[in-house]
């Protein structure tokens, strides 16, 4: 392959594969030939969209690379039964770019159907419109987001990116195709059965596994009599490849507020979380930064450059606790802030040791904050990585239910302090969901770092929590899916996807061990 | 030390719509903000105050939304806020406005005492004209620093701050009182607490009249604005993208005769 194309061997998560072929199909066509191809050859297929993810989903092990990343169109808009504006994106569509465009009301329309036009002039005319999933990496795609079923900060309130998918339209490996819209197959218990086209039919018998009752992006997403658009999204790239994306839009909201709320300490921190849940009108994020994090930050601002135009942290601030409000009246507004501000005070913080940004430039600082956290660390990682190559960053993407938050918070700190780790945590605390960012300082850290990691994967799971709450499994994280789930239903998982893929084509590796093949 | 801060309500985006027969901008309040740099203003209005003790009354002349921006620099600390609004302030250029904004100094000034210090912005980001400061610091008689970037010190009674302007550095040093106009990044402005928001909400904030600040009528609004706007535009821009392909030295070669203006 040419060695400029090098680029598609790897993706965020800093892995590097090998491939024998790439393609940048532009339409559904052009998949289908593809797949087609590589059909008749035998070649296993990797699919791939921005490669922003972090649990090497789209790192190839050999074979060929179907990258989406010039399938980029909005290709129609629609109104649904609840009077909801729907765009139909190609996978490869940029999240930051789709935002704008829904900002300005501004798409490239040719192409479009009359219906679509039709729906289009309805959106132009209709209030402000809102796409609510919100990674933190805005140059994520609609494909990659789906994929992986992606969230964010906002996942809190409105879901991750599997409540905002009403269809989804997949090339599978045999070369038939299902065109699945929310509500049109809907499984009877566990059995699900599919029209492809342009014929046949797919009887799938969905993994008799219990998903944990938390933010989860873990394995297939089952449940009894579930839609079968759910099972496609969060599917990591192994039953098809997604030629079409229906995202539901809602109003924007009125009024947007973030407020950053400091606490001397993670404890207090941690019962403000637990008291503010379910207390606040309109509360839609909390997220949390822990003392390592905010002292990474206070380091960054101290040299200069893009930095310093960070907020200074007072040195007695422990602990942050990001939360945000949107609403539709400043009244509601006010009235969240007076209870978020009460809750502090009741936890033993302090309601003026808080920011709050009630602007777009001011939601912007506090935006530019959240960013510098894990961009800090990544700095430190490379800058040890320069001295000993081995030396990666080991973040965990682990979720547990509502009431086992401070366990949680209790078996991380725990665990650092028994292997005497460096780390900086951050995350969606509101979900229970911390990234422990393990900051290795050789190699026997990382070894370390690894088995720590795989220890509270188990202890998480005995909670009850998810070893995968928005990363996906990708093909870093497959021991940890084995210790989720067991022999037993990986095995259910693997027989799922040969009922999509019975050639066992696509995403391999992804999720569970290739059959006879690598792992990562 | 008695602190007065002139802030102005701008658009936040750049997308503003202009009234065809006035010329003049459409200020609607929706997405609108402090100006930038009245942010930069009002922190050293703060920072002045949490090292001198004192009072920060905040002014601004504009429609009723305006209020927004000035609960905002309450919020964030200052005691008191007056806005100037009356359908007579409207269309206003920089004279008059700043001959209104005078106007309500110096009726706050004649229940307390004189202002030490008055501060506004170097310029708004919407007009660009760098002129209401210099103003007003003719219309109340006192002297005027403009371009501040940096104040070294302030003490009860004399500052010395640094003033920058066409590339030079100035340090200059003003008993009171003084106006200074304040360039960006002289200081990181603060985010206000939730408290501070709350009680801002409750804060006292003044709305005059042009009547109530003893304005003369002929000097306020359009009619005292010698200012004419012929004609405004959007300017265009124009964008091209050139793609080059060779060896290092002669691609360098051909960006230093770009540069050089002979391609």
């Amino acid at each position: 392959m040419d060695e400029r194309l090098a680029e598609v061997l790897r993706d965020e998560s800093r892995n590097t594969g090998f491939a024998d072929s790439v393609s940048f199909p532009t339409n559904e066509q052009e998949v289908l030939s593809v797949v087609a191809e590589c059909r008749a050859h035998g070649w296993p297929i990797t699919v791939q969209g921005a490669r922003t993810g972090l649990a090497a989903a789209a790192v190839p092990y050999g074979g060929h690379v179907l990258n989406c990343a010039k399938m980029n169109r909005v290709l129609g808009c629609r109104v649904d039964s609840r009077g909801r504006f729907v765009l139909t994106c190609q996978p490869g569509v940029i999240l930051s770019e789709f935002k704008k465009a829904i900002e300005k009301k501004s798409f490239d329309v040719s192409g479009w159907s009359k219906e679509s036009l039709l729906a289009f002039e309805q959106f132009r005319k209709a209030e402000r419109q809102f796409f609510a999933p919100d990674p933190t990496e805005a140059s994520a795609t609609i494909g990659g987001m789906a994929a992986c079923n992606a969230s964010g900060a906002r996942t809190f309130a409105y879901g991750s990116m599997r409540a905002h998918v009403s269809r989804v339209r997949m090339v599978l490996s045999t070369g038939q195709m299902v065109d699945v819209q929310r509500g049109q197959y809907v499984a009877n218990g566990r059995e699900l059965r599919l029209s492809c086209l342009p014929q046949g039919e797919l009887t799938v018998t969905l993994p008799s596994y219990t998903m944990p009752n938390t933010k989860n992006a873990a394995g297939y997403f089952v449940q009894d009599n579930m839609d079968a658009v759910d099972l496609l999204v969060g599917s990591d790239g192994t039953l098809g490849v997604m030629t079409e994306i229906d995202c539901v839009l809602m109003a924007h909201p009125a009024f947007i507020w973030g407020v950053s709320c400091f606490f001397p300490s993670e404890s207090v921190a941690v019962e403000f979380v637990i008291a503010v849940r379910g207390k606040v009108a309109g509360l839609v994020a909390l997220e949390s930064f822990d003392g390592d994090a905010l002292q990474l930050l206070r380091e960054q601002r101290r040299q200069g450059g893009a930095f310093s135009r960070l907020p200074a942290v007072p040195k007695d601030y422990g602990y942050c606790v990001y939360a945000e409000l949107h609403g539709a009246s400043e009244d509601q507004m006010l009235e969240s802030l007076r209870v978020l501000g009460e809750l502090v005070q009741q936890v033993g913080g302090d309601p003026r040791q808080t920011w709050v940004a009630r602007n777009e430039n001011d939601l912007g600082l506090l935006q530019f904050f959240r960013h510098a956290v894990p961009e800090s660390t990544n700095l430190l990682i490379d800058r040890r990585k320069q001295v000993c190559p081995v030396i990666t960053k080991l973040g965990t993407d682990m979720s547990v239910p509502d009431a086992c938050l401070k366990e949680v918070v209790g078996l991380y700190r725990r665990g650092l302090a028994e292997e005497g780790l460096q780390s900086a945590s951050w995350g969606h605390i509101g979900n229970n969901h911390i990234h422990v960012n393990l900051l290795p300082r050789d190699a026997d850290e990382v070894a370390r770092g690894k088995a720590l990691y795989l220890r509270w994967a188990k202890a998480v799971v005995d909670m009850g929590g998810a070893v995968a709450a928005e990363h996906g499994i990708g093909k870093t994280k497959v021991a940890m899916l084995l210790a989720m789930y067991g022999e037993q239903h990986i095995a259910e998982m693997r027989a799922l996807k040969r009922t999509f893929d019975p050639l066992n084509l696509l995403g391999r590796g992804n999720l569970f061990q290739a059959e006879g093949g690598e792992t990562v | 030390m008695n602190i007065a801060v002139c802030v102005k309500q701008v658009p936040s985006s750049n997308e503003v719509r202009m009234d065809p027969v006035t010329k003049t901008m459409i200020r609607d309040g929706k997405q609108a903000v402090m100006n930038p740099y009245d942010r930069f203003a009002v922190e050293l209005a703060l920072q002045m105050k949490d090292r001198l003790g004192g009072r920060i009354v905040v002014f601004s002349m504009g429609i009723p939304a305006a209020s927004r921006i000035l609960k905002e620099a309450l919020s964030c600390g200052a005691d008191e806020a007056v806005l100037l609004s009356d359908r007579a302030f409207a269309g206003a250029d920089t004279l008059a406005t700043s001959y209104a904004l005078h106007l309500g100094i110096r009726k706050v000034e004649e229940r307390c005492s004189r202002f030490d210090v008055i501060l506004c912005g170097r310029m708004a980001i919407d007009g660009d004209t760098a002129q209401i400061g210099p103003e007003l610091a003719e219309h109340l008689g006192v002297v005027p620093i403009t371009d501040v970037a940096e104040l070294l010190e302030a003490e009860t009674d004399r500052l010395v701050c640094v003033r920058t302007a066409d590339g030079e550095r100035q340090e200059v040093a003003a008993t009171y009182p003084v106006l200074l106009t304040v360039h960006k990044d002289i200081n990181q402005p603060r985010l206000p607490h939730i408290e501070g928001v709350l009680w801002a909400e409750t804060a006292p904030l003044q709305v005059w009249s042009a009547q109530e600040v003893g304005a003369d009528l002929s000097r306020c609004g359009l009619t005292g604005s010698p200012t004419q706007v012929v004609r405004t535009q959007v300017p265009e821009r124009e964008q091209a993208c050139q793609m080059w392909q060779g060896g290092a030295a002669e691609l360098a070669s051909r960006l230093h005769g770009l540069l050089k203006g002979e391609e």
